[in-house]
C-alpha cells in the first residue's frame, strides 16, 4: 500500500509509471512534477487506496452512473526532504529529530484520481518546493493524516479541472473555498461536486457544468459559501484603468484571494499572491502605488502546478494585464470599496502639512483591509517604533471588526520595507463620509478621529496629538497576510 | 446617561490630545465635499454597471 521513491534527479519521477496503474496518468504526473517541483524534494512516498473526499463528491454524483467503470480510491503522493526515510517492513518513517519534527521536512502532497485524464486532484504544495513559486503566496496551514502521523503543510489548495463536470471557474472557486475553510473558522468546507451545484439555481444535471460557467455563477458560489461577494470589472472604454488593478492588488495584499477572470482567453484562475519588482532608486517624481511596484502575480490555475507567476505585461500565454474583472469574496462588514479607498488616499495629502507626510510626488502608496486586532497586534509586537501616547490611542480606538490601512513611503523607505505614515480608515464607512478616518499619523504628529461625533461636529470630533521622535528612519512596513517563499 | 457619555467619548480617555485649528483642515474637507466624494459615488455607481456586463461572461478554459 506504502512505496516509497528515493530522488537523486527528477528523472527518478519516472518511476511513478511503473509504481501506478494508467488510469492515474502517472507519465503525465511524472513529466509536470519533474519541470514544477525543486531538487530539495528527495523522497515520494506514495500512499495508495486513499479515500479523498473531493474524488469521491464527483464519483458518489457523476463517474459511479458512468458505463465506464472507475475506481472509488486515489492515490497520493507525499513529498519530503533528503532527511527523511521510509521504513517500508516497520511503516514508519524517520527523521534525524524525531517523528514529532516531520512537518519540518514534509513539503506536501498531490492526490491523483483515477480518471484516465486531468487526473491531479485536491494538491497543496508548499510554494518553498515549487520552482519558480512567486516570493509571496496566500497560504493556511492545513493537516495530513498520512500512516498515524499529523503533518502540516502550509500552502495554497490546487486541482486539475475535471473536464467532463468542472471548468477552470469550478477550480478557482474550490480552491479559494478550501482556503476559507482551513484558513478561518467560520467557513464550513465545500466539496469539488458541491461547488458545481452551487453555481446554478438547480442541479442542472449530467454534464451541463462542463459547458462552461458564466463570472455571474462564480458570484453565485461565494454567496452561497456564506461570503459577500464583491465583483470588480475593469472599464475597457478607457485606454487604461489603473484603479482597477490597484484594487485588485489591495485585495491580494490584504490576505484575499481573488477568482479572476479573463475574457479574452475564456479562463479563470485564482490569484494568490505577487512578486515585488526590485526597488530601484528612480528619482523620478510622481506619486506611485503598490501596484506600480509588482512585477508578477501569482496564479493558482488548473492547468498548472500552483503559485505560478505571472508578469504584469508582455507574458505567455497571458499576462497579469489580462485580468478584466475579478470577484474577492469579503467579509460582511467590509462597506467601504477599495474604489473609495483608492479615491481617497491621495487626498489625504491635503492633511500632510499637519501630519507631516512625504512630498505626494516623491510617495509609493499602498492600501490593504486588516482588522482592528491585527493591527494592534502588530503595533503590540513593535512597541518601540511608536511614542507610547501614539500605541496608547492605537490600543484605545474602538473600531470596527475591519479597517482599511493606507501606507505612505518615499522610494528609499520603500525599499527596506518601511513607512513614514499611516493612515485607518473605517472599513464600515459610508460612501458619503467626509471624515472616514479613525487615525492618521507620521512620525511626528498624529489626527486622531472620534468617529462618534466628526460626522455633526468637525471640530470636537478631531484632535491632534504630537510625538515624540523614536529615533527610526520609518515604521515597518505592515505586511501580515502573505507567506515569504523560503525557497529550497 | 453620564455613563453613556463617558463611554463615548474617546478622546477622555487618550492622553496628550489637543484641539486641531480647523482651518488647517479646511482644503481637506473642501476637496472631499466637493470632489472626492461626488467621484467616489460616480465610479462605484459605473463598476456597478461594468459587473453588470461582465456577469455573462464565458469561462470554460
Amino acid at each position: 500500500m506504502y512505496t516509497w521513491i528515493s530522488l537523486n534527479s527528477s528523472n527518478d519521477l519516472t518511476k511513478l509509471e511503473t509504481e501506478l496503474s494508467t488510469e492515474y496518468g502517472p507519465g503525465r504526473v511524472a513529466k509536470k512534477l519533474a519541470g514544477g517541483i525543486s531538487s530539495a524534494v528527495k523522497g515520494v512516498l506514495i500512499e495508495r487506496n486513499y479515500v479523498d473526499k473531493d474524488y469521491r463528491s464527483t464519483y458518489y454524483n457523476f463517474y459511479a452512473k458512468k458505463g465506464q467503470r472507475y475506481r472509488a480510491d486515489c492515490v497520493r503522493l507525499h513529498f519530503f526532504d533528503g532527511t527523511v526515510t521510509f521504513d517500508e517492513n516497520a511503516l514508519k518513517l524517520n527523521c534525524p529529530e524525531g517523528a514529532r519534527q516531520l512537518s519540518d521536512h514534509y513539503f506536501g502532497f498531490v492526490v491523483l484520481r483515477p480518471t484516465g485524464i486531468a487526473t491531479i486532484g485536491r494538491s497543496i504544495v508548499s510554494p518553498d518546493v515549487r520552482s519558480g513559486a512567486s516570493r509571496y503566496i496566500i497560504t493556511a496551514r492545513h493537516k495530513v493524516h498520512l500512516l498515524g502521523y499529523k503533518l502540516f503543510i502550509e500552502g495554497f489548495p490546487s486541482m486539475d479541472q475535471h473536464i467532463d463536470i468542472s471548468v477552470c471557474a469550478h477550480a478557482a472557486c474550490w480552491s479559494i473555498l478550501r482556503h476559507y475553510s482551513e484558513r478561518y473558522n467560520m467557513y464550513r468546507e465545500f466539496l469539488t461536486h458541491d461547488i458545481t451545484l452551487m453555481a446554478h439555481q438547480f442541479d442542472p444535471g449530467g454534464l451541463i457544468p462542463s459547458k462552461g460557467l458564466e463570472v455571474s455563477h462564480a458570484e453565485r458560489v461565494f454567496q452561497e459559501a456564506g461570503t459577500f461577494p464583491v465583483h470588480v470589472t475593469r472599464d475597457n472604454t478607457k485606454s487604461s484603468d489603473p484603479s482597477f488593478y490597484r484594487q485588485l492588488s489591495a485585495y491580494v495584499e490584504s490576505g484575499f484571494p481573488l477568482f479572476a477572470a479573463m475574457h479574452k482567453h475564456g479562463h479563470a484562475v485564482a490569484v494568490v499572491g505577487y512578486d515585488w519588482r526590485t526597488p530601484v532608486n528612480t528619482a523620478i517624481p510622481g506619486m506611485r502605488y503598490a501596484w506600480d511596484e509588482i512585477q508578477a502575480l501569482a496564479f493558482v490555475d488548473d492547468n498548472h502546478l500552483p503559485y505560478i507567476p505571472v508578469l504584469v505585461a508582455g507574458g505567455t500565454p497571458y499576462s497579469s494585464e489580462d485580468i478584466d474583472a475579478f470577484i474577492v469574496a469579503l467579509p460582511e462588514k467590509v462597506f467601504y470599496p477599495a474604489d473609495a479607498v483608492d479615491r481617497l488616499a491621495p487626498t489625504l495629502f491635503k492633511l500632510g502639512a499637519v501630519v507631516g507626510l512625504p512630498p505626494q510626488d516623491q510617495t509609493i502608496i499602498r492600501y490593504f483591509i486588516t482588522t482592528g486586532s491585527a493591527l494592534r497586534h502588530f503595533v503590540r509586537q513593535r512597541e518601540s517604533e511608536f511614542d507610547p501616547k501614539l500605541l496608547a490611542t492605537i490600543m484605545t480606538l474602538p473600531y470596527a471588526q475591519f479597517v482599511w490601512i493606507v501606507e505612505f513611503a518615499t522610494e528609499a523607505q520603500w525599499a527596506v520595507d518601511q513607512v513614514a505614515a499611516r493612515a485607518v480608515i473605517d472599513a464600515t464607512a459610508s460612501l458619503r463620509e467626509p471624515m472616514p478616518l479613525w487615525l492618521i499619523h507620521s512620525g511626528a504628529k498624529a489626527l486622531v478621529f472620534n468617529r462618534r461625533t466628526v460626522s455633526t461636529d468637525l471640530q470636537a470630533g478631531i484632535r491632534g496629538l504630537q510625538l515624540a521622535d523614536m529615533g527610526h528612519a520609518g515604521f515597518t512596513r505592515m505586511e501580515q497576510n502573505l507567506r515569504p517563499t523560503q525557497t529550497k | 446617561m453620564d455613563y453613556e457619555k463617558k463611554e463615548g467619548d474617546v478622546f477622555e480617555a487618550i492622553e496628550g490630545l489637543t484641539p486641531v485649528d480647523p482651518t488647517a483642515l479646511a482644503d481637506f474637507q473642501r476637496a472631499m465635499n466637493d470632489e472626492v466624494i461626488p467621484e467616489i459615488v460616480k465610479v462605484v455607481q459605473e463598476r456597478r454597471m461594468l459587473a453588470a456586463e461582465s456577469r455573462h461572461w464565458q469561462l470554460k478554459c
